[in-house]
């Protein structure tokens, strides 16, 4: 009887103690499984995760160019655009200036501005158009101020600039309109106001990219970026065709809104730039694709999943691209605020692909 | 006798003492009280919001508060918005067609209504009872469009707790407090 309780009251003890190391590995599990600080992230399900770095891979036998020298430092906090002087030197707008390069990324001056320039252009007699948010100003060369046109209202968003012979055409992506000018600056006419008479749909711009380009065709390119294309116009604002569609695939345009920006080889084949996915592609004059200069994985540090990780104060930006006249491209990336050179490395011509 | 008596305190001393001592306990007791009701009464007057300039969406929103459905949302800066056809918010980043359709959508959960405003332009309002506040969308319309989309704690739902479990699971810091007169940070309107 008395063997008994004793075996009874170990038992016991033998249970409690069990017990208590049971509570206490529970316990250590617990702490250590549980997350205070969010680093195992949220335990959603892939549905929930926003990923886009398959798309941002490209197949590495469309890439035409590579990169061929150094990045060049702008030294701007904020760069906006950049252009190429006839002779080839490099305009980059940033901050409150204007800063000039060569090839080799040799500072060649500075001029400092008022506000902040959005967009610029050279033209052959060495005059520097430079667009701030509402108005445009004119610099001699040597760099002196000419001009301060008119301003064009709060509303006014200038977002590209470029002139021919006789006249400089305005973007101004919050009217949703092409300004054109004669060089003195007098406001010849209005270019792409919805018109169903002229078959002219109007520019779609939800985000503040809209940029322009004079062709050796002797007509006005603009990009259309809502509508995923680039429309040809004469400068008397008719519409003559366009070109482009949306797509997620490297054929086309992703994105709500693209391209953002392009340039013009010698050969009339385009250079376009997008936000989102950065990529920076090669269209011939009738929009078919021709291939690849970088995609994200070249452009972005950490390819298209880095971007999307961005918060939303430094959104994914639109590059602006540049051409010279040996069809070396270079890219302003709005990220890092530098200058990147591209060049052709081979001659190959996708534009027959059928792409799925 | 007197060495003794130099040693021991007298019945004066210890009073003085008591009473030097108790008016120290006084003192800090008064001050801790007043911290403590000042703590207190700023945690009445704020009120927890997201900073919509450093959150990233990474989801722990969705998953971190202590209710069982999140009390934050996504809201719809409407001012900032492109009112898209093609809305990478709406849409996935590969939609097979460009239509309402289930498949197309981006939201796990359906919260985002897409009606058309006019050619070509669409309107988006956000379900809130639908919305678990995961940020999908968010990254969506970030990446790729003017970041119209953002999320907000609500305070029809939020308990307001001392310690936020989301603010500490936050990994950007956007968690912050903010005045309860003014609960909401809003996106503002200018782009540029």
């Amino acid at each position: 009887m008395k063997m008994n309780r004793r075996l009874a009251t170990a038992n016991t003890k033998i249970l409690i103690a069990g017990l208590i190391a049971v509570a206490i590995v529970v316990a250590v599990i617990a702490v250590v499984r549980f997350d205070t600080t969010g680093k195992k992230g949220s335990g959603l399900g892939q549905e929930f995760i926003y990923d886009v770095g398959e798309l941002g891979k490209i197949d590495p036998n469309l890439i035409l160019y590579k990169e061929s020298a150094p990045a060049i430092n702008t030294r701007f906090t904020k760069c906006r655009a950049i252009a190429l002087a006839p002779q080839g030197t490099i305009y980059v707008a940033g901050d409150k200036a204007i800063r000039k390069f060569d090839e080799s990324g040799n500072d060649l001056g500075e001029i400092k501005l008022a506000d902040a320039p959005m967009c610029l252009t050279i033209d052959t007699d060495g005059k520097i158009y430079i667009a701030m948010k509402n108005y445009v100003q004119v610099y001699g060369n040597p760099p002196k101020p000419l001009a301060t046109w008119q301003n064009l209202g709060s509303d006014a968003v200038l977002t590209s600039i470029a002139v021919s012979k006789n006249d400089v055409f305005v973007a101004d992506a919050g009217n949703r309109i092409v300004h054109r000018f004669d060089k003195t600056g007098k406001l010849s006419n209005r270019i792409g106001a919805r018109d169903k008479d002229k078959n002219i749909s109007g520019f779609v711009v939800p985000s503040p990219y809209f940029d322009l380009a004079v062709a050796r065709d002797g007509l006005l390119r603009v990009t259309n970026p809502g509508q995923h294309r680039i429309e040809a116009y004469t400068f008397d604002g008719d519409l003559e065709f366009w070109w482009g569609q949306f797509s997620a695939g490297v054929q086309g345009f992703c994105g709500c809104c693209n391209p953002v920006n392009f340039a013009i080889l010698q050969d009339e084949t385009f250079v376009t730039c997008e936000k989102g996915l950065i990529r920076v592609k090669i269209c011939d004059p009738e929009g078919a694709f021709v291939g690849v200069v970088a995609g994200p994985e070249q452009l972005v540090e950490g390819g298209p999943s880095r971007v999307s990780e961005f918060g939303p104060a430094s959104q994914a930006p639109g590059f602006d691209v540049a051409v010279n006249t040996s069809g070396r491209i270079f890219v302003l990336d709005t990220i890092k605020n530098v200058v990147r050179i591209f060049t052709r490395t081979s001659q190959k011509n996708n534009s027959d692909i059928t792409f799925p | 006798m007197s060495k003794h008596s130099e040693q021991t305190p007298g019945r004066r001393q210890i009073l003085i003492a008591a009473l030097r001592y108790g008016a120290l306990g006084l003192l800090g007791a008064t001050g801790g009280a007043a911290v403590f009701a000042r703590k207190k009464n700023n945690t009445q007057n704020t009120v927890w919001q997201i900073d919509p300039e450093i959150c990233i969406a990474c989801g722990n929103c969705a998953t971190y508060c202590v209710l069982e459905e999140s009390a934050v949302k996504c809201m719809h800066a409407y001012a900032v918005c492109g009112y898209c056809r093609i809305c990478f918010g709406f849409f996935g980043p590969e939609p097979a067609d460009i239509n309402e359709g289930a498949e197309n959508q981006l939201c796990p959960t359906g919260a985002i209504k897409r009606s058309f405003v006019e050619d070509p332009y669409y309107e988006y309002t956000i379900d809130e009872s639908l919305c678990m506040g995961c940020g999908k969308c968010v990254k969506g319309c970030s990446t790729f469009g003017n970041g119209a989309l953002y999320l907000q704690v609500r305070h029809d739902r939020c308990l307001n707790c001392n310690e936020c479990s989301i603010a500490a699971a936050c990994p950007s810091g956007a968690f912050k407090r903010v005045p309860a007169d003014k609960p909401y940070l809003l996106k503002r309107v200018d782009h540029v």
